[in-house]
C-alpha cells in the first residue's frame, strides 16, 4: 500500500474499501468501559467541509449532514460496601450489610432490587428482614432512610450516579461460631435485562430504544456475615484443710473453693456473673472471696464480688472469648 | 437496513446537489458491527446505523468528486469531530489533527498536551477535536477519491 505524503493525500489515492487488516487491528485494540457516556436521546450530527480553488478563487463546500440518535444503554453495576463479613451473633436481628448500587448506562433509569440469601458457599442462610434505601448520607437510621418495597419505590439513577442500599437480616439461632452467611444484592433494569445488544424498542430514555449493555442490565455483589459466638464454661473444685494438718471433712476444717470460668470462641459473652450458693451446715468465712488473686470485700459495692448472708455473686461483666476468670471463696464446716 | 460487508467501494454515491461549483462531499457514517459465525470466525459488518449506543465505533466515509471541467486545486477537507465521538484512527490517510478546537494543526504522534500540573504528554486520538486532509496536487477534472476515519461513540 503506498503511503500518502504526509499530512495529505493523493487525489489518485484509493482506500481500498476499509482493508481488512486494518479493521482486524482496530478489533485488537481493547474496548475502552464506558462510563455513562453520551446521554441517551442525544443526536451525533457529522458534517465535513471542503475548500478548493478552481480557477475562481477559494470556494468552500459543505457535505451532507449525517445525524445518528444515541439510545439508551442499560448498565448497572452492584458493590457491596462492606470492607470485611460483619460480624453477628445468634439470633440477632436487624444486621446490616450495605451496597451502592450505580447506573453505568447513559439514560436515567429505575432498578428492582432483590436479595439472594440461599445462594451457597457459605454455612448458613441469613433471613433478609427489610431493605433501605439511603437518604443520602450513608449512614443507615431506619427513621431517616426509606423501606423499600419492590414495584413501589424502585430507585431511579441518572447516568453514572450511586445509591446506597442497606440490607437487614436476622441471623438463626442455631448457629455455631465462625459460621459465615451470605446475601447477595441484586439490582436489574426495569426497562429490561438480558443478553447484551438486547434492544428494547421505543423504551429508552430520550425516545429511543434502550439497548442491554456488557453488564447485561443487571448487577449483583455479596456480602457476607460471620458469627461471632462465645460459650462459657465453669469448673469448680474443693480443698479441705482440717484443723489437724489433714484434709479430712470434719467440724472445724475449712473449704476452699475454686471456680474457672472459661469463655471460648470468638465472640464475648456479656454480664456473666458466678454465684454460688453456701452449702448447709458450712459457714461463710468473711472477706474470703478472691477474683484472680485479688481479694474482694462481701459488701454490695464497687467491687465485683458480695456475699449477702446465703451466697456468694462475682459480676465478671464482658469476657472476651480464650479468657479466664478464676473465683475462690472459703467455708468452714460446722 | 442496508448491510455493507466490507464490499462498498464500488458503490458510486449521489453527489451534492451541484451548484455553481461542481466540487462534491458526500459525507457517510457507519457503524462496524462484529457478529461470530458458527464455526467461531468474527466477521465485520459495516452497518448504515440510525441509532447507536455509547462504545460503537463508527466508520465516518468521505467521498469526493471534482465534476467539473477545471481541476481543483489546495483541496482541502475539514471534519470537525461531533463532541460525543472520540476520535480512533484514519487508517492510513495520515490526516492532519486539531487537538484545540481547529486553531492549530499537526500530526498526531508530533503533538502535545499540556496538562493542568504543568506537565507535558504526547496527545492521544482522544484529544483529537478537527481533522483535516490537504491534498497536495490538484484533483483533476472528474477525479474522485474517498477518505476515512474512525470513532467511537462517548
Amino acid at each position: 500500500m503506498v503511503n500518502a505524503p504526509v499530512g495529505g493525500a493523493l487525489h489518485q489515492y484509493r482506500i481500498p474499501a476499509i482493508s481488512i487488516l486494518a479493521l482486524a487491528i482496530a478489533l485488537a485494540l481493547p474496548m475502552q468501559a464506558q462510563a455513562a457516556g453520551t446521554r441517551a436521546g442525544s443526536t451525533i450530527s457529522n458534517t465535513a467541509s471542503a475548500s478548493y480553488d478552481a480557477g475562481g478563487g477559494t470556494q468552500t463546500i459543505d457535505s451532507n449532514k449525517v445525524d445518528l440518535r444515541v439510545d439508551e444503554l442499560l448498565d448497572v453495576t452492584v458493590d457491596s460496601s462492606d470492607p470485611a463479613d460483619v460480624p453477628t451473633t445468634p439470633g440477632a436481628t436487624a444486621q446490616l450489610l450495605t451496597f451502592s448500587v450505580t447506573n453505568n448506562g447513559n439514560g436515567e433509569e429505575s432498578f428492582a432490587l432483590s436479595t439472594i440469601a440461599n445462594g451457597g458457599g457459605d454455612d448458613y442462610d441469613p433471613t433478609v428482614t427489610q431493605i433501605y434505601i439511603d437518604n443520602g448520607d450513608g449512614v443507615f437510621d431506619a427513621n431517616t432512610d426509606t423501606l423499600y418495597t419492590p414495584g413501589a419505590n424502585d430507585p431511579t439513577l441518572d447516568p453514572d450516579k450511586s445509591v446506597t442500599i442497606f440490607v437487614l437480616s436476622t441471623t438463626p439461632g442455631g448457629v455455631g461460631d465462625g459460621n459465615r452467611g451470605t446475601v447477595s444484592l441484586v439490582a436489574a433494569a426495569k426497562t429490561g435485562t438480558g443478553a447484551p445488544g438486547t434492544s428494547f424498542a421505543g423504551q429508552g430514555d430520550g425516545g429511543g430504544d434502550a439497548v442491554v449493555g456488557s453488564t447485561g442490565a443487571d448487577g449483583q455483589d455479596q456480602g457476607a456475615y460471620v458469627v461471632s459466638a462465645a460459650t462459657v464454661s465453669l469448673v469448680k473444685s474443693a480443698v479441705i484443710v482440717d484443723p489437724f494438718g489433714g484434709s479430712e471433712p470434719v467440724p472445724g476444717a475449712t473449704i476452699t473453693y475454686t471456680i474457672v470460668a472459661t469463655v471460648a470462641g470468638s465472640g464475648a459473652v456479656n454480664g456473666l456473673a458466678i454465684t454460688d450458693n453456701i452449702p448447709a451446715d458450712t459457714s461463710y468465712i468473711a472477706s474470703s472471696i478472691t477474683l484472680g488473686g485479688t481479694g474482694l470485700t462481701d459488701a454490695a459495692d464497687a467491687d465485683a464480688g458480695d456475699y449477702n448472708g446465703t451466697r456468694v455473686n462475682v459480676a465478671l461483666g464482658t469476657v472476651a472469648g480464650g479468657q479466664t476468670r478464676t473465683v475462690t471463696f472459703r467455708t468452714k464446716i460446722d | 437496513m442496508r448491510l455493507f460487508f466490507l464490499a462498498f467501494a464500488a458503490a458510486i454515491l449521489p453527489g451534492q446537489a451541484l451548484a455553481a461549483n461542481q466540487v462534491a462531499l458526500d459525507n457517510n457514517v457507519f457503524v462496524e458491527r462484529v457478529s461470530t459465525d458458527a464455526t467461531g470466525k468474527q466477521r465485520v459488518l459495516l452497518e448504515e446505523p440510525k441509532v447507536v449506543v455509547p462504545g460503537d465505533r463508527l466508520v465516518f466515509v468521505l467521498n469526493y468528486r471534482n465534476a467539473s471541467a477545471q481541476p481543483a486545486d489546495k483541496f482541502v477537507i475539514t471534519n470537525p469531530l461531533p463532541a460525543a465521538v472520540r476520535f480512533a484512527d484514519a487508517g492510513d490517510t495520515r490526516p492532519f489533527v486539531s487537538i484545540d478546537g481547529g486553531k492549530t494543526w499537526g500530526l498526531l504522534p508530533e503533538m502535545t498536551v499540556r496538562q493542568a500540573d504543568g506537565t507535558v504528554r504526547a496527545a492521544q486520538p482522544g484529544d483529537v477535536t478537527h481533522i483535516r486532509w490537504a491534498f497536495q496536487k490538484p484533483i483533476p477534472a472528474g477525479g474522485t477519491g474517498k477518505l476515512m476515519f474512525r470513532g467511537v461513540v462517548k
